[in-house]
C-alpha cells in the first residue's frame, strides 16, 4: 500500500522583487494511500513545480509537504520518479540501468532477481535486458524507465510526464502497463500530464490546475470502472468526463 | 514482395557497389596524386632544389640522415609524452576540484580561463632562461599547452549533468562518493576525452616551438639547422616524422577512447559509417 501524501498552502514563487515570478500555489491537497492522482494542465502552468516539491527536490516558498504524516525538508527516498526525458544512461544496458537505481541506494541487485524479472515481463522488455537504451525505441526506453523507477518497491511514484515524447500508439500501449503495475501494488501515484485523456483513463481523482499563478481549480472524482480498457474508453460516461474537463480549460481560456 | 523486387526498386545497392573500390583506394590514390604532382612541379616549372625539393630527394636525404632524425624524433616524442602524459592526469582532478568548491570557481578558475588565452609558447624563453637547454623546460612547455584545455574541458564534463539524472540521483539518497562513481564520472568521460583530444594534438606543436626556441636536439632544432643550411629536404623529412608523431598521439588518444567510452555517441555514429 502507498503512502499519503499532503501539501498545506504550498506555493513556490521563483527570484525576488520586480523579477519574481510566482510558478505555484497557494494551494492545498490531501491524497490517500494508494491512490492515483493526476496533475492535469497546460504547459508552464506550475504542474511539475509542484510534482517536484512532493519530491523534496525543490523548496516551497510557503506551506508545507507532508508524507505519511512528516514533514518533507529534503529529498525524498522512499519514492520512484520518472521524468519527460529518462534517466537511463549510456554505459549501462537496460538490466543495468535498473541495477543502478539499487547500487545507489546501497542494495544488493541479487536480492531483487525475481522483482527485476517480474518488472521486465510486464513491460513487455522481455529479451532487451542486455541491450543499450539508445538500441530502443523511445517507448522501449519509458518502459525500462518504468523498471527502473519501481525496482526498489516505492511506496510512491512520483511521474513527470513520462509518456510526453512518445507518439500516440506507443502512449497508449504504455498507459496499459502504468494501469496494470499501479492495479498489481497499489502505490501512490502522482502524474503530472497535459494529456485531458491520459488523466481520465488512469486516475482516481484529477487536479485540473490552471496557469499564472499554477492554481488547483479543481479536484475531480473519477468514477469509472477499472481495468480502463478499451471498452470503457468508448463508453459514455468516459467521454462525458472527458468533454466536462476540456469545458473547464475552455472556460479559462487555455483551450 | 519477392527479394528481386525489393532490389530493383532500391537504387541504393548498385549505387554501393559502384564506389565499393574507392572504400580502400580513394584515400592512398589521393595522397599519390598530390606527390606525383608536387614532383612534377618542381621539373616542370624547374624550381630550385634549395627552395623547394621534389619529394623523391626528400625521401633519398632523409634516408641517409635516418639514424639522427629517429633520435630527434624520440627527444620531441619524449617531451611531448611526457608533457601530456602530466597534464592529462593533473587536469582532471583540478576541473573536479573547481566544479564543486565555490572558493576555486572564484580563484584557480578565472586563472585557468586567462592562462588559455594566454599563448603558453610565450613562457617558453623564460622557462629556457631558467632552467637551460635540457629537457625539463620543453616538458613544462608542452604541459602548459595541454593542461588547460582538459582543465576547461573537465570543468565543463563535470558541470553538465542533466538536471533529471541529478534530481534521479539525489531522490535515491545516493552519497556524493557513491553518485561520482556511479554517474558523474561515467558521464563526464565524453567531454574529458574531447580535452584529451585537444591536447594531444598541441603536444607536438608545444614541443616543437620550445626546441625553436632553445634547444641543442630534438626535431625542432633538426629542421632550424637544416633549414639554416639550406637544406629543405632534409627539414621537410623531420616535418613529415613530426607529423607522424602528432598522428600517433592522436590516434593513441582516440584508441583509448573508443576502448573507454565504446557507448558514446561519437563512437556510435563511428562504428556505423
Amino acid at each position: 500500500m502507498g503512502a499519503s501524501i499532503a501539501i498545506r498552502g504550498v506555493a513556490k514563487s521563483f527570484g525576488t522583487g520586480k523579477s519574481r515570478v510566482d510558478a505555484f500555489g497557494p494551494a492545498d491537497l490531501d491524497i490517500a494511500p494508494g491512490e492515483f492522482v493526476a496533475l492535469l494542465g497546460p504547459s508552464g502552468c506550475g504542474k511539475s513545480t509542484l510534482l517536484l516539491m512532493l519530491a523534496g527536490l525543490l523548496e516551497p516558498s510557503q506551506g508545507e509537504v507532508i508524507a505519511d504524516g512528516r514533514q518533507i525538508t529534503g529529498p525524498r527516498t522512499d519514492i520512484g520518479i520518472m521524468f519527460q526525458d529518462n534517466t537511463l544512461v549510456p554505459w549501462r544496458s537496460v538490466r543495468g540501468n535498473i541495477d543502478l537505481q539499487l547500487e545507489l541506494r546501497s542494495l544488493d541487485p541479487r536480492g531483487y532477481e525475481a522483482r527485476i524479472k517480474d518488472l521486465i515481463r510486464t513491460v513487455h522488455l522481455d529479451g532487451f535486458e542486455n541491450r543499450a537504451p539508445y538500441e530502443l525505441s523511445g517507448g522501449m526506453q519509458q518502459r525500462a524507465a518504468f523498471c527502473q523507477a519501481l525496482v526498489h518497491e516505492p511506496q510512491t511514484l512520483l511521474l513527470d510526464e513520462p509518456l510526453g515524447k512518445l507518439d500516440a500508439m506507443t502512449r497508449e500501449a504504455i498507459r496499459r502497463d502504468l494501469q496494470s503495475l499501479w492495479m498489481r501494488s497499489k502505490p501512490t501515484v502522482v502524474l503530472v500530464t497535459h494529456s485531458i485523456e491520459e488523466a481520465v483513463q488512469l486516475s482516481t481523482r484529477i487536479c485540473v490546475i490552471t496557469p499564472r499563478p499554477g492554481r488547483i481549480e479543481k479536484v475531480i472524482e473519477v468514477d469509472l470502472p477499472w481495468p480502463r480498457d478499451l471498452e470503457v474508453r468508448k463508453s459514455a460516461a468516459f467521454v462525458a468526463e472527458v468533454a466536462a474537463i476540456h469545458d473547464i480549460f475552455r472556460r479559462f481560456g487555455v483551450l | 514482395m519477392s527479394d528481386g523486387a525489393v532490389v530493383k526498386s532500391d537504387p541504393a545497392p548498385a549505387t554501393r557497389g559502384r564506389f565499393a573500390w574507392s572504400k580502400k583506394w580513394l584515400m592512398p590514390l589521393f595522397f599519390l596524386g598530390l606527390f606525383l604532382f608536387w614532383e612534377s612541379s618542381v621539373f616542370v616549372f624547374s624550381i630550385p632544389r634549395y627552395i623547394l625539393p621534389p619529394p623523391s630527394q626528400i625521401i633519398a636525404r632523409g634516408w641517409a640522415d635516418i639514424p639522427l632524425i629517429l633520435t630527434d624524433t624520440f627527444i620531441t616524442g619524449g617531451e611531448a609524452v611526457i608533457g601530456f602524459a602530466i597534464a592529462m592526469m593533473l587536469a582532471v582532478p583540478l576541473g573536479l576540484a573547481i566544479t564543486f568548491s565555490y572558493v576555486l570557481r572564484h580563484t584557480l578558475y578565472p586563472l585557468c580561463v586567462s592562462l588559455e588565452m594566454t599563448p603558453k609558447i610565450a613562457f617558453a624563453p623564460l622557462f629556457i632562461a631558467w632552467l637551460g637547454f635540457g629537457l625539463l623546460p620543453k616538458v613544462i612547455i608542452v604541459f602548459l599547452v595541454c593542461f588547460f584545455p582538459i582543465v576547461l574541458n573537465s570543468i565543463l564534463a563535470f558541470g553538465s549533468l542533466s538536471e533529471e539524472l541529478t534530481r534521479f540521483c539525489r531522490s535515491t539518497g545516493a552519497g556524493p562518493w557513491r553518485t561520482f562513481i556511479k554517474v558523474r564520472l561515467p558521464a563526464a568521460l565524453p567531454q574529458i576525452f574531447v580535452g584529451y583530444k585537444y591536447a594531444a594534438i598541441n603536444a607536438t606543436v608545444g614541443a616543437t616551438i620550445a626546441e625553436f626556441i632553445g634547444s641543442d636536439q630534438g626535431l625542432g632544432f633538426y629542421i632550424q639547422i637544416s633549414s639554416g643550411n639550406q637544406r629543405p629536404d632534409l627539414a621537410f623529412a623531420a616535418i613529415f616524422f613530426l607529423t607522424a608523431l602528432g598522428l600517433a598521439m592522436f590516434g593513441a588518444v582516440t584508441l583509448i577512447e573508443k576502448l573507454v567510452i565504446p557507448w558514446d555517441i561519437s563512437q556510435r555514429r563511428r562504428s556505423k559509417a
